[in-house]
């Protein structure tokens, strides 16, 4: 028998976790009530793609940086690249390239999505915003040195120098064409106005969490071209949780990583693919007259004694290649072999160079430092010494190629073999802190540009990148494959990209709602 | 009282000053240049240099410091450079989930903590043990491995509340509620583990004092004794540590806003970090510190009405 006292007790304690429970009745209650796998399951179905790419642009405007996955819902390019390497027609329907000049002529009866006609004049205010702003894309239409209205269709842009690659440079993120009318208010930073098929709805849009476009009814290629009546776009940013919303049904797309694919595999309906999105090497920066790297026999021991299949063991979804170039863009060169691991090759180099005694301090961000670990425990095989500095994105990208360290490792975006020189390996480009160039790669460089966009100029190049890789400015090639998840009973025809190295996107024209 | 709210908002302005200056030397010591990171890797010494004295930055630090003083007083936070917004509008627009998460967070912990902690107070010996456990596992696991496994199984497996979680009050108040559920319990169960201590051993004490034994002997209900009595008493300490802990809770919840997709300004400071968008993050951290303060003037001032005895004379 209980006494009193510990009834009287029993009774204290129900009470205080009477709050408690409370709570936890009205959470299940509301949560029984919720309903959001059915809705995002409905979504699909009725009509409206829900993917997530981690994270919303800090601005929409032309010229920042954006994923392409939200960037290609509300805006369109000039021109597009297909697989092959070949520009394609979007906005720009035909197109003459001079070392002097590219004409563009452009698609009539386009306008965009706030009823402002596209013309000539929208794309002259689209370049200079970009080329003058504080952007990150500014660099590359520099060349342009100024933009003529020819007239309402037809605009001119007048180049400092030959520049083959500029047409690609239209076909990436960095040149989004948007409202002139948006660029003006600056509204467009957070409001983007495009003329793609979908544009922004914001009273349907949740601030920060859920972007939702609409079909335009405007939209220069029909609705026939596009499967969805609408896109809602999500900024999850951990990737479980974006995995755990596939699963869950709240989105039909998303970006995803090595660790999530078997939970994802695992659930019924869920397919992923894969696809080239990224290319990085190791660069020797200190490479000029006394420093670490001037010796190119140092540099080709360095480049023998890199294991990128070892790397692959750790990083499954980094993928060794040969050289910068995929097999079909300009600056693929066959000829080149790479440099094929040879530790003893490596070590008779060294032996050849003196065996320098070769030490070298390298910035690694948390993204990248197992793999410099793995690349400076190669190197120490043949005596040169990696020290391996982990520091803050920020500061990794402010300084990995600053000149600061006499090695790096980092992304190498460049689309063209020019973009690729001037980038990295031209005596004045950004990426070359040495400053160093040899006579013969300026030669054949040279030549190559000279060579315009005329047919001779694609084996130029290729013999460019071949020099490139016979000097070992740079080697140990991979490239990171984007992983992409989606519901396949909600959504046909997804497919990697047919623009070239680009993350976190898929071809959202191709896309159909399941069974339609 | 009155003396009491003055005092701490003469205290406060020299607290901000400092904080501001702390966050101003910090930004300012960051090696690396903002507008190298704006212009990416591909920029020229000459086009950053440009992009620097467009932005102000090659500025002496006095004069920015200065500046970004004199404009702040003004309501003015400066430009981000990443979105060309003002930062007061940037920030406002992640305030509100920020503050949804952190409110859900403190109701969480004080419903939790003080429950629980009364609950082992009056049951020592099994119970107690237990809730003893139960707390250090509360404040040992960390806020994201609860928000994942929560997530994990009442979202993911269970369906019942939503992966993306937040929707503004103003659009959905049922909406906000079911997505606040999961994140405000997962920030929440650390910081109610700490009340939940502090409760324990508060309300112990209030129990063990002679005018518990008075009031019992003259006939008050032990419902009446626990609640009105001994709590109000065992209260004063625990929103003292409440201060502590809704530090630690503004900390924490930038995590959890990461796991429930939650865009408040932990995650708009992290991206601005990053991205060294230096007025997003000075901004963002004087709203934060002014959010501290805010809240402990008013936990100062729940703790000078319960106890008269802390009110300046």
């Amino acid at each position: 028998m209980k006494s009193r006292t510990a009834m009287k007790s029993r009774n204290t304690t129900r009470m205080t976790l009477a709050p408690v429970a409370l709570a936890v009745a009205a959470a299940l209650a509301l949560s029984a009530c919720g309903g959001s796998a059915e809705q995002g399951a409905d979504a699909a179905a009725s009509g409206t793609l829900a993917a997530n790419w981690g994270g919303f642009p800090e601005s929409w405007a032309p010229g920042a940086e954006m994923e392409a996955g939200y960037m290609r819902v509300p805006y369109e390019n000039l021109v597009g690249l297909n697989t092959q390497g070949e520009i394609t027609p979007v906005l720009a329907t035909a197109w003459k390239q001079t070392d002097a000049a590219l004409t563009l002529t452009l698609r009539e009866g386009v306008v965009f999505h706030d009823g402002t006609p596209f013309d000539a004049e929208a794309v002259k205010v689209n370049l200079e915003s970009i080329r003058d702003g504080n952007t990150p894309y500014a660099g590359p239409l520099k060349v342009i040195s100024s933009i003529d209205v020819v007239d309402a269709t037809t605009v001119k842009l007048n180049l400092r120098q030959p520049t083959p690659s500029l047409l690609t440079t239209l076909s990436t993120r960095a040149v989004p064409i948007a409202s002139p009318k948006a660029i003006a208010d600056k509204s467009v930073a957070q409001h983007p106005v495009g003329t793609g098929p979908w544009a922004y709805d914001p009273a349907s849009s949740t601030a920060g969490t859920r972007m939702t476009f609409k079909y335009f009814d405007k939209y220069w290629d029909g609705r026939d071209s596009v499967g969805f009546d609408a896109v809602e776009l999500y900024a999850i940013p951990d990737d479980n949780a974006a995995a755990g919303a596939l699963i869950s049904g709240e989105i039909d797309v998303t970006d995803t990583e090595v660790p999530n694919l078997d939970q994802l595999k695992a659930t019924a309906g869920i397919k992923t693919l894969s696809y080239p999105a990224i290319r990085n090497n190791p660069m020797f920066f200190d490479r000029g007259p006394g420093g670490v790297f001037a010796d190119v026999r140092v540099r080709q021991a360095a480049c023998y004694a890199l294991d990128t299949a070892a790397l692959q063991k750790l990083e499954p979804d980094w993928v060794p290649r040969t050289q910068h170039f995929a097999e079909g863009e300009s600056g693929y060169n066959a000829a080149i072999a790479g440099y094929p691991t040879d530790l003893a090759k490596a070590k008779q180099l060294m032996s050849e160079a003196g065996n320098p005694k070769v030490s070298a301090e390298v910035v690694a961000a948390p993204f990248n430092q197992k793999q410099l670990q793995v690349y400076a425990a190669q190197l120490k095989e043949i005596g040169i010494a990696v020290k391996v500095q982990v520091a803050p994105p920020p500061q990794y990208f402010s300084t990995w190629n600053s000149g600061r360290f006499p090695l790096g490792l980092g992304g190498n975006d460049e689309l063209t073999p020019f973009d690729w020189y001037q980038a990295w390996f031209a005596a004045d480009a950004p990426g070359n802190p040495a400053g160093v160039e040899s006579a013969e790669l300026k030669a054949a460089a040279d030549k190559a540009i000279a060579a315009g966009t005329s047919p001779e100029a694609e084996g130029l190049w290729g013999d460019v990148t071949r020099i490139i890789s016979e000097e070992a400015l740079t080697c140990g090639h991979v490239a990171g494959e984007e992983l992409i998840a989606w519901h396949s009973d909600r959504v046909d025809g997804v497919a990697a990209p047919t623009q070239p190295w680009e993350t976190n996107l898929i071809d959202y024209k191709a896309l159909r709602p399941k069974g339609a | 009282m009155r003396n009491l709210i003055a005092y701490r908002l003469a205290m406060a302005l020299p607290q901000l000053a400092i904080v501001s200056l702390l966050v101003f030397s910090l930004t300012y010591l960051v090696p690396g240049s903002p507008a190298a990171v704006i212009l990416g890797v591909r920029a020229t010494p000459q086009a950053i240099a440009d992009v620097e004295a467009r932005l102000g930055l090659d500025a002496p630090a006095l004069e920015r410091l200065g500046s970004w003083f004199a404009n702040a007083v003004q309501g003015d936070l400066g430009v981000s450079y990443a979105s060309n917004l003002p930062v007061v509008q940037v920030i406002a627009e992640r305030m509100p989930a920020t503050l949804s998460l952190i409110l859900g967070g403190i109701v969480v912990a004080m419903l939790l903590g003080v429950s629980v902690g009364i609950l082992a107070a009056l049951r020592p010996g099994t119970t107690d043990r237990l809730v003893s456990g139960a707390t250090s596992v509360g404040l040992a696991v960390p806020e994201f491995w609860f928000g994942l496994v929560l997530s994990l199984v009442f979202a993911v497996k269970l369906g019942w509340v939503p992966v993306v979680a937040y929707t503004p009050f103003t659009v959905d108040p049922f909406a906000w509620f079911q997505g606040l559920i999961l994140p405000a319990i997962s920030l929440g169960i650390g910081a109610g583990a700490l009340i939940a201590r502090q409760t324990r051993a508060a309300m112990m004490e209030s129990l063990a004092s002679p005018y518990i034994d008075t009031l019992t002997a003259a006939g008050v209900s032990r419902r009446r004794i626990v609640l009105r009595y001994a709590l109000k008493n065992a209260m004063v300490p625990v929103l003292a540590s409440t201060g502590l802990t809704l530090r630690i809770l503004i900390g924490s919840s930038f995590v959890v806003e990461q796991i429930f997709a939650f865009p408040g300004v932990g995650h708009l400071l992290l991206t601005s970090v990053i991205g060294k968008d230096f007025p997003v993050i000075q901004g963002g951290v004087l709203v934060m510190a002014l959010l501290v303060i805010g809240v402990n003037l008013l936990l100062d001032v729940s703790y000078g009405l319960l106890n008269p005895k802390v009110r300046p004379q």
